[in-house]
């Protein structure tokens, strides 16, 4: 009987055994992958790696554009408990009234913004509010902490850090950075457990060429300009003549980086690039570099403008002053209309439009800024009667203040033609050198001899006698020219009495330069010529710039009266 | 008729020993991953502190960079002309390194040698 019992409880208790071990190749064999995706669901939750923007840095390093992270608050209309009184703290928190917050509120769906980007205070006060139904998210919010300073240049980003202007739309691939997913463990509760692994991403950083307190320098002074002159508007640029790095670039109006979407389309124009004008006598360049190159002319060629005015297609042109005989040089210096119109006719028509588009006239300048125009001049062909007259003093033209620079400072370099641009390297967030501009193309436009004669012409303007003597500065020699151009009035189609756009552009010290820079002031009041308005901000810049950059006197000027070593 | 030799007294012990062995490894693993949870909480929460350091961290440095701006030094003088640069035709600055330019320094019009 005993064994009988013991067959049977052995039988049962294999039987048993089998009856596991099957469950056992069920679960861990045939349903293995089934189970295991649903438990991998359960304890595994993929979250976003943040990607952050790379940062924009100044050419010493000075941070003009960073990221912050900044909570931003949802609802969760399913599970959102509308309480009176919490609602009337968060709307007053938030600077809206509770209705406006309630109407965001919709009936279906599960997820609904609130409020983007929140002051840190602010957050945590309406963290601490407890209201059910409102989540918070960490976004990054692009600052720069400099607020307007070079506004025009590095450009801003939208809510959601989409680029829209500057060099944050222009180097858009390099700076953002496009975000991963990470796998994390949670517990029944919902805790994640260490993730263990970066939960962020950079894009790469920017230097730029632009100098912060060179910068600062040109706003300020233009800021003043524009107060003095009670204009409409102002550019300024400062490149190094050699390379084509700008230095610094402001315009005025400008805006505040960090409220960029709700500046107008005038702040938010970088007229140094994108807005055209007629150059007036800072055009003499063309016909001055033509004649020389050409060997056309020499300094002391001399022209009779003693009547004071020249016909040319029916159309009379006169000098400002009565001048009697001109060395081609005075013609210059004295920025004489008359002389200038002489010197385009012996050029001839075909020679000045060459060297207009060799000096960069009517092309782009390459610049890596969005929105550049190329400005034109018309082809020789379809030139009227009166454009021989018009263009060799700077009418029938449109150019922007860049290129006039550029064309300048083909002068100071001795005969390149550069191409500008304000960024200087792109850093990976590892530190590596992924792209340098430092070497960027420059071609021979005109020959050495022509640069140096014409340097020296340009050095008489600024001297007694000409038309820029308020850009002169103590301890070193300025090359340069002024303008003074009429604007068409737009509701008459004929150039304006009234408005006027005054300029000057040089570098200095004359004889090695450091910078090149052109000045351009808007419909000035008061005082419409270049001489009077642009060139005492020549000066003004050129004065403190020239200090900060550590230029030295030149030795046959001034001796200072303390010597500082360094 | 088979006599069955009664177990000895040391191989109870042993298999005592054996069972309390095993239970003793069964509860060690579970502490051990009690343990191991925990210490993942701990980094968990560390890493939380690591995060919002960072953050504030940020918002330090954007305020240290705002404040270190030089439009910001330049209006924080008393003076209204704000932060004035040098007068580059009375003071100049030498670099001593390079070879053409004087190593000494002297303030000539007030006869010093020394800077």
């Amino acid at each position: 009987m005993n064994k009988k019992r013991a067959v049977i409880l052995n039988t049962v208790i294999i039987f048993s055994f089998f009856i596991v071990i099957f469950r056992l190749v069920d679960l861990m064999i045939f349903n293995h992958k089934i189970l295991a995706n649903s438990a991998r669901k359960q304890y595994i939750k993929v979250e976003d790696i943040q990607a952050r923007r790379g940062i924009i840095v100044d050419r010493r390093g000075r941070e003009l554009a960073l990221n912050l992270e900044l909570d931003s608050v949802y609802c969760d209309p399913q599970n959102f408990t509308r309480e009176n009184e919490k609602l009337g703290t968060l709307a007053s928190l938030m600077g809206q009234k509770p209705e406006a917050i309630l109407a965001k509120i919709p009936e279906q769906g599960r997820f609904v913004w609130l409020g983007r980007k929140m002051e840190p205070e602010k957050a945590e006060k309406i963290k601490s509010l407890k209201i059910n139904g409102l989540g918070f998210l960490t976004e990054a919010k692009r600052y720069y902490p400099k607020s307007n300073l070079a506004s025009h240049i590095i450009g801003f980003v939208g809510v959601d850090n989409q680029s829209l202007e500057g060099i944050e739309l222009k180097y858009d691939k390099y700076l953002k950075a496009n975000g991963g997913k990470v796998i994390v463990e949670r517990d029944a509760g919902g805790r994640i457990l260490s993730s263990g692994v970066i939960t962020e991403i950079k894009g790469n950083n920017i230097v730029l060429t632009i100098d912060e307190v060179l910068q600062q320098i040109i706003e300020k002074e233009l800021d003043k300009a524009m107060s003095k002159w009670k204009a409409a508007a102002g550019s300024v640029i400062m490149m190094d003549p050699f390379t084509g790095e700008i230095l610094a670039l402001a315009n005025l109006p400008d805006y505040d980086l960090n409220k960029g979407s709700s500046a107008n389309a005038s702040e938010r124009r970088n007229r140094a690039i994108t807005d055209c004008y007629e150059p007036g006598s800072t055009f003499k360049i063309v016909i001055g570099i033509g004649a020389l190159e050409e060997k056309i002319l020499k300094p002391n060629s001399l022209f009779d403008v003693s009547r004071g005015g020249i016909e040319v297609g029916g159309k009379t042109i006169r000098d400002v002053h009565k001048y009697g005989v001109l060395t081609f040089k005075e013609v210059i210096q004295k920025s004489s209309n008359v002389g200038s119109i002489m010197v385009g006719m012996k050029l001839g028509k075909e020679r000045l439009y060459k060297y207009a588009k060799l000096l960069g006239i009517g092309e782009k300048t390459g610049i890596d800024l969005p929105g550049e125009v190329s400005g034109w001049i018309r082809p020789p062909e379809k030139w009227s009667a009166t454009s021989i007259g018009a263009i060799p003093i700077g009418q029938e033209v449109a150019v922007t203040p860049l290129q006039i620079l550029r064309a300048y400072s083909a002068v100071a370099n001795g005969g390149y033609l550069v191409t500008p641009h304000v960024v200087k390297e792109i850093i990976s967030p590892d530190g590596r050198t992924i792209a340098s501009f430092n070497d960027r193309d420059k071609i021979r436009i005109i020959s050495s001899r022509t640069a140096e004669t014409f340097r020296e012409i340009l050095k008489s303007v600024t001297e007694e006698g000409g038309t820029g003597t308020l850009a002169s500065i103590d301890g070193n020699d300025v090359a340069g020219k002024t303008g003074t151009a009429q604007m068409i009035n737009p509701a008459t189609k004929r150039y304006s009495k009234e408005k006027y756009v005054s300029s000057f552009v040089g570098f200095v010290p004359a004889d090695n330069p450091r910078i090149a820079m052109i000045v351009v002031i808007y419909e000035p009041r008061g005082q419409i010529y270049g001489g009077a308005v642009a060139a005492p901000v020549f000066r003004d810049i050129a004065n403190q710039a020239l200090s900060y950059l550590k230029v030295p006197i030149e030795e046959k000027q001034n001796k200072p009266d303390i010597v500082v070593m360094r | 008729m088979m006599r069955r030799k009664r177990p000895g007294f040391l191989s109870l012990t042993l298999k005592s020993f054996l069972v309390i062995l095993l239970i003793a490894c069964v509860f060690g693993i579970v502490k051990l991953r009690s343990d191991f949870l925990k210490l993942e909480y701990s980094i968990g929460e560390l890493e939380n502190k690591k995060t919002n350091a960072l953050r504030e961290r940020k918002l330090l440095l954007a305020e240290r960079t705002s404040i270190l701006s030089f439009a910001k030094i330049t209006t924080a003088q008393p003076s209204q002309e704000g932060f004035i640069i040098p007068d580059r035709v009375k003071v100049i600055s030498i670099d001593k390194n390079k070879k053409y330019m004087p190593y000494r320094a002297s303030l000539e019009k007030r006869n010093l040698d020394e800077p």
